[in-house]
């Protein structure tokens, strides 16, 4: 189970983005965990902190590709009124040490010497981070392949990554391309930009019709606040892209949440660690809780449904989903559940976490 | 000096047999030349290719993607559609009318409830093959998971000469297409050929130094460079007939053949395509087109008065004496070296069904031609 254990790992450096509004902090892996913590560009951390005496727990994409020799690193931007992301950008420094779970998620793009592919890429704000990973794993790895990014942002102030994206964008710039969307310029503003206002519809077209796929295995990764993602991916597919091209990930939690159905009690064979222990679930109360009041310690972090940590499989039973954003429908189909967003709707259940 | 002797049998020239393996084991499992990335280039529009023994189309979604599918109605497999045209989001089968949509999928039947009863459409859409760009030309492959073309064509790329035609336009005077009454490997075994370069075309591709030419194989695919002679070279830019396309320092003509039947053709000045394609035992389509520099007519205007005097001197001519011209469309005194060549490639074929012919032996410039008929042995599994 140590790919969903937590490890200390000591911070190696810390660098601030945007005039301090976030911050990218790099970690040092030591040999022996190099195996544990290696990690495909597109996937994110869980982190555990002790704040105030209280355990918080969030998950951050990582920012940089596993194909560029940089550090394993997270680029956390401040959130209003965020208890996570304001401590990282207050304290974190060089020589903490941190208990981060090792790197997961399906959100992932695998770059293949002889694959040869045409990447778009839609992002907006702290989205970048992972978009970012992918982009230069491309660069680096698939020397045959072609990537287009649309990036939304307030102004060029709040462009996270901005150096690294424009060295990228020089290295290899007959293989790629970097449009800036920015919603509301500086009247002042003399950066460079695409065009006004978000990634919709109008972007999305002018993206596609500017840069038609060279590669003609063409695949779409969208990784944006709230409802970014469900409507880039309804344009897409208004311009006939079928849905298994299209990769998303949502951050800062609002997908869509379905409370229509309340849940039942009921008993669940929970297989844990390879050991099997029969938990009680009672009416409303999801797997994972369920799990943990039984003196369990199931893996979890974001309870939003989003990062993924807590998956399991469903044997046996049924279950209702609130929210299943870090699932694919193919997951779903296969028998996967985020535990934190289960309610029974059977009486007996059969979970597995792998 | 090795004497190589040639590996092919008479009838692998001749005989529906070997053709039917051929289309069969080479062109239905080998990426194939479908057209200028030009050609499809709108949302809709699509067009048909013969890859071997199979029928594909392209078309091009509203996400600017090309899709290729076998060009089979899952009905009773009639050609979904016709050669070239352009569609909005469906492509309807003339027979019964079943509709798809642009990704395959059969969404409509008509009078499905009475003349079906119930029809699991998800199991019958188009099936689908690969289609992807390389070097501004569309190839499609009739396998769906077949390797990638970076895959196929990636160890050439070093090899074939320094053009971006991506940056290049076509020139549609170059556009071009003619039967060839040859066997398919008899037009491959000319273009390869470097020991007649000098002979059969002695007075019409001589800007070229044949003797330094350098070839190799990659694989299935026949790479080929030959320098500039000193003549052409020496102020060199006086004398191009079109504004330059490549660096000096990457001078020359680079005529690669890529397998199967794939050439290529790069010069100071442009950039041709010679796609060989198979319509019988003896009988060959060549299709050609060209890219050249996407300059102004006036640039060309002044490039081609600038070269005329030296062209002029030079003396591209017949390799016969227009004396002796059987008619007056003779190709051998014509001084085009294309006439040249189906002239020698008919002629040769002709030959084949006499009870006397017999080859003589392979010189060291003609090692190519007995290294591609190695190559087909191979794939059609007979190199034991």
């Amino acid at each position: 189970m140590s790919q969903r254990n937590f490890h200390p790992l000591t911070i190696l450096g810390t660098r601030e983005e945007i005039g301090g509004m976030a911050k990218t902090v790099m970690f040092d892996v030591p040999d022996a965990l190099r195996e544990t913590f290696a990690w495909r560009a597109g996937q994110h951390l869980s982190f555990r902190f002790l704040i105030n005496g209280e355990e918080q727990r969030r998950s951050y994409s990582i920012s940089s590709s596993p194909f560029t020799g940089d550090p394993l690193r997270i680029t956390v931007k401040r959130v209003k009124g965020g208890v996570v992301s304001n401590h990282i950008n207050d304290t974190g420094q060089k020589g903490d040490v941190i208990d981060v779970m090792p790197p997961f998620g399906s959100f992932c793009l695998d770059p293949g010497e002889n694959t040869r592919r045409t990447h778009y890429f839609f992002g907006a704000g702290s989205g970048i981070t992972p978009l970012y990973a992918m982009l230069s794993s491309v660069m680096a790895a698939e020397p045959n392949s072609f990537a287009h990014l649309a990036y939304g942002n307030n102004n060029e102030k709040s462009v996270l990554l901005l150096d690294e994206l424009n060295t990228v964008w020089e290295t290899n710039p007959e293989r790629m391309s970097i449009h800036h969307v920015f919603s509301k310029p500086g009247f002042w503003s003399s950066a460079d930009y695409w065009r006004k206002g978000i990634v919709d519809k109008p972007v999305i077209e002018a993206l596609i019709a500017e840069n038609p796929p060279y590669a003609q295995d063409a695949q779409y990764y969208v990784c944006g606040p709230g409802g970014m993602n469900a409507a880039v991916k309804a344009v897409l597919m208004s311009l006939d892209v079928p849905a298994g091209r299209i990769h998303m990930e949502s951050y800062g939690g609002v997908g869509e949440v379905d409370t229509s159905v309340e849940g039942i009690a009921a008993t669940a064979s929970v297989t844990l660690g390879g050991k099997q222990h029969v938990v009680d679930i009672a009416k409303g109360q999801t797997v994972l809780e369920a799990a943990k009041v039984a003196g369990l310690k199931p893996p979890f972090s974001c309870q939003s449904g989003v990062c993924g940590a807590c998956r399991a499989t469903l044997a046996d039973g049924t279950v209702h989903m609130l929210a299943r954003m870090a699932l694919e429908d193919r997951d779903i189909s296969k028998g996967a559940i985020l535990t934190c967003q289960s309610l029974a709707t059977s009486e007996k259940l059969t979970v597995k976490y792998d | 000096m090795t004497r190589k002797l040639h590996l092919l049998p008479v009838e692998a020239y001749t005989s529906r047999d070997w053709f039917d393996r051929e289309m069969r084991d080479i062109f239905s499992k080998t990426w194939r030349y479908a057209g200028f990335m030009e050609d499809v280039s709108e949302p809709g529009q699509y067009i048909t290719v013969q890859a071997g023994l199979n029928n594909i189309f392209i078309v091009m979604g509203r996400d600017r993607r090309l899709r290729a599918f076998h060009n089979i109605c899952r009905h009773r497999g009639t050609q979904l559609i016709r050669a070239v045209g352009k569609t909005q989001k469906a492509l309807t089968c003339p027979y019964h009318d079943w509709t798809y949509d642009l990704e395959g999928n059969l969404i409509s039947i008509p009078e499905e409830e009475e003349e079906f009863g119930k029809v699991d459409k998800s199991c019958l859409g188009l099936k689908p093959a690969r289609v992807d760009i390389w070097k501004s030309m569309i190839f499609v492959h009739p396998d769906p998971d077949a390797p990638s073309i970076a895959e196929w064509f990636g160890p050439v790329e070093p090899h074939i000469g320094p053009h971006v035609p991506e940056e290049l336009v076509e020139y549609e005077d170059l556009n071009t297409s003619y039967e060839i009454k040859a066997n398919w490997k008899i037009v491959v075994e000319n273009y390869i050929d470097v020991y007649h370069l000098s002979h059969l075309h002695s007075s019409t591709l001589q800007m070229y130094d044949h003797k330094a030419g350098k070839f190799h194989w990659e694989g299935p695919h026949y790479m080929f460079w030959e320098p500039p002679v000193d003549a052409f070279l020496k102020d060199q830019e006086s004398k191009l007939i079109a504004p330059r396309v490549i660096p000096k320092d990457m001078n020359g003509a680079w005529v690669p053949m890529l397998f199967p039947g794939i050439g290529l053709a790069g010069s100071e000045e442009g950039w041709n395509i010679f796609i060989i394609e198979p319509l019988g035992p003896e009988l060959t389509r060549v299709s050609n087109r060209g890219r050249v520099s996407n300059s102004s007519g006036w640039e060309f205007t002044k490039q081609s008065m600038k070269s005329s005097m030296f062209w002029t001197k030079f003396g591209l001519s017949g390799k016969y004496e227009a004396h002796d011209a059987m008619s007056e469309d003779d190709p051998m005194v014509a001084g085009d070296f294309t006439g040249e060549d189906i002239y020698a490639c008919e002629q040769q074929q002709k030959s084949l069904k006499s009870p006397y012919f017999e080859t003589g032996p392979a010189a060291v410039g003609e090692s190519q031609v007995v290294e591609h008929q190695r190559v087909i042995l191979e794939w059609l599994g007979d190199d034991e």
